[in-house]
């Protein structure tokens, strides 16, 4: 119920007066995305019998897979493995669920962008509050792990609070960058989609980091999202993460919300376009 | 104070599916009866010009039907208005809060109930919270939808999305209320309702544009009428007249 100018990007403003009004728009807005993610997630239970957790059995059926399988091929014991492969499969499904079905965020909600003057945040709001929905409903098997002696509990285990709320905020502007600009090209959704995969083997999710060849550390040294996987997992386990994965993460983040605001600027006017 | 204030207006709509349908050979559009006939390319990317050098002032008090063909301009118009396209060329102004209710249904999520999806929008749409209670009982008595509310809303009928859009859409007394042919879908006692709720909408003076084919309900609505032909103004003013001047049209 905005006016016209509260629904596109505030053109008339300078640049720094558009991405502050921009943000303070935004977080105003988070509250209702949860709101619209808080009865997805509703309706999902009432159609189902225990809605997102057949999700979590997923995790729980790949988690002992993998296991299983690595502990034979890579060596050690499925119960050593089974806690760091469970996180990095957790973790990895929120970040493959705000990059792979972030890309289609603005074509799903087609509908409700050409029949209403709503702000585009709330879709990608919405989005992100359903993933972390479902991310806790996977961290149910982390205190499971916990309840059982796999995993043991550390103070250090807080710290994954500060790491989940990091990946989370960088999902706003992954979602909306993404979204954006596979509205408009649909061929990147499918790159994106592709590499995602590739990005599955290639993360150490189900091999340890620490194993790496010296010559090769390039190819974890240069994967953001083993960061991101890392600033959760790590203290999850009991590591503390070092400050440069920190580091990282905060320039990714800004120069994510820096590309996040120029692909706005210039698309958002033309998103109906689009979709 | 609210105004529409539309100079020199185009709004072209690109086909980014062109080069893949075998557009690019500039088809003759002359032959389709329906939309408008002026289109061009730019690159590999098809345009159609949906709207062409409009030139309109909608002042408060004006409840304005659009009328036209399909493919006229008139949901183009709507969307114009609600900032949801941009206008391609000219300058537009819209001052006041605009309020949309286009497509079918003003319902987010079809699978929660009537009442999930009414205070869904109130909190989408910043709807003061201490007078939710007092909404909810207006749209129930408005709508006479009884139990239906209470189920999920992929299950009502088109008229049943249109009585609950229409209650929520003004409830609010938007400055601005834009409406799409939708509405019709609504039976006639429904339609006597919305009438009777236009007026008091209207006493609060304000502006009210929706698209319609139907001339009785058009007259009870509107005061005034707006015809589009191809994507040009052809007439704004007296109802009658623009009706006869639509009947010639074709």
């Amino acid at each position: 119920m905005v006016q016209a100018i509260d629904a596109t990007t505030g053109a008339a403003m300078p640049h720094t007066g558009a991405a502050l009004w921009l943000g303070v728009r935004t977080v105003r807005n988070l509250r209702k995305g949860l709101a619209w993610a808080w009865l997805d997630t509703v309706c999902q239970y009432r159609r189902s019998k225990i809605g997102p957790l057949w999700e979590t059995i997923n995790v729980l059926v790949m988690t002992l897979g993998i296991a299983v399988v690595s502990s034979a091929v890579i060596g050690g014991t499925v119960t050593n493995l089974i806690g760091y492969i469970g996180l990095g499969i957790i973790v990895w499904s929120a970040i493959s669920a705000l990059i792979g079905e972030g890309t289609s965020t603005f074509v799903r909600n087609r509908e409700y962008i050409l029949s209403s003057n709503l702000s585009i945040d709330f879709y990608v709001a919405r989005m992100i509050f359903r993933t972390l929905i479902t991310f806790c409903h996977h961290l149910v098997l982390y205190f499971v792990g916990v309840a059982i002696g796999l995993i043991s509990l550390h103070w250090v285990a807080l710290l994954a609070i500060p790491g989940i709320l990091l990946l989370f905020v960088n999902g706003f502007w992954v979602i909306t960058l993404l979204a954006l600009v596979c509205a408009r090209f649909r061929d990147v959704e499918l790159i994106v989609r592709n590499l995602l995969q590739l990005a599955f083997f290639v993360t150490p999710i189900f091999w340890d980091y620490r194993h790496v060849l010296t010559s090769r550390e390039y190819i974890v040294d240069y994967n953001v999202l083993f960061y991101f996987l890392e600033i959760v997992r790590g203290p999850l386990l009991g590591e503390v993460p070092p400050a440069r994965y920190y580091a990282i993460i905060l320039a990714v983040t800004f120069v994510g919300f820096f590309l996040a605001y120029v692909a706005y600027r210039r698309m958002r006017r033309h998103l109906a376009f689009f979709v | 104070m609210s105004r529409v204030r539309i100079e020199d207006v185009s709004v072209r709509i690109p086909v980014y599916d062109a080069s893949s349908l075998r557009l690019l050979r500039m088809p003759s559009f002359g032959l389709a009866k329906v939309g408008t006939r002026t289109v061009s390319h730019s690159g590999a990317i098809f345009i159609i010009h949906a709207l062409s050098n409009l030139d309109l002032v909608i002042e408060e008090g004006d409840r304005v039907c659009v009328i036209g063909h399909n493919g006229a301009g008139k949901t183009t118009l709507l969307r114009l208005i609600a900032g949801i396209y941009p206008p391609s060329s000219g300058r537009m102004d819209v001052e006041g809060k605009v309020m949309a209710l286009l497509g079918q249904n003003l319902a987010p999520n079809p699978d929660a109930t009537g009442y999930e999806n009414i205070n869904l929008v109130a909190n989408l749409y910043d709807w003061p919270k201490a007078r939710l209670p007092e909404y909810i009982r207006d749209i129930e008595e408005f709508t006479e939808l009884g139990e239906y509310l209470s189920l999920p809303t992929r299950i009502y009928s088109a008229g049943m999305h249109a009585r609950l859009a229409f209650a929520m859409a003004t409830l609010q007394v938007p400055d601005v209320l834009l409406i799409d042919e939708a509405i019709g879908a609504g039976d006639a006692h429904f339609q006597e309702k919305a009438k009777a709720r236009t007026r008091d909408f209207i006493s609060r003076a304000k502006i009210m544009i929706m698209a319609s084919h139907a001339i009785d309900f058009c007259r009870a609505m509107c005061n005034k009428a707006l015809l589009l032909a191809n994507g040009r103004l052809v007439f704004f003013g007296d109802i009658d007249e623009a009706f006869s001047r639509y009947a010639e049209l074709r």
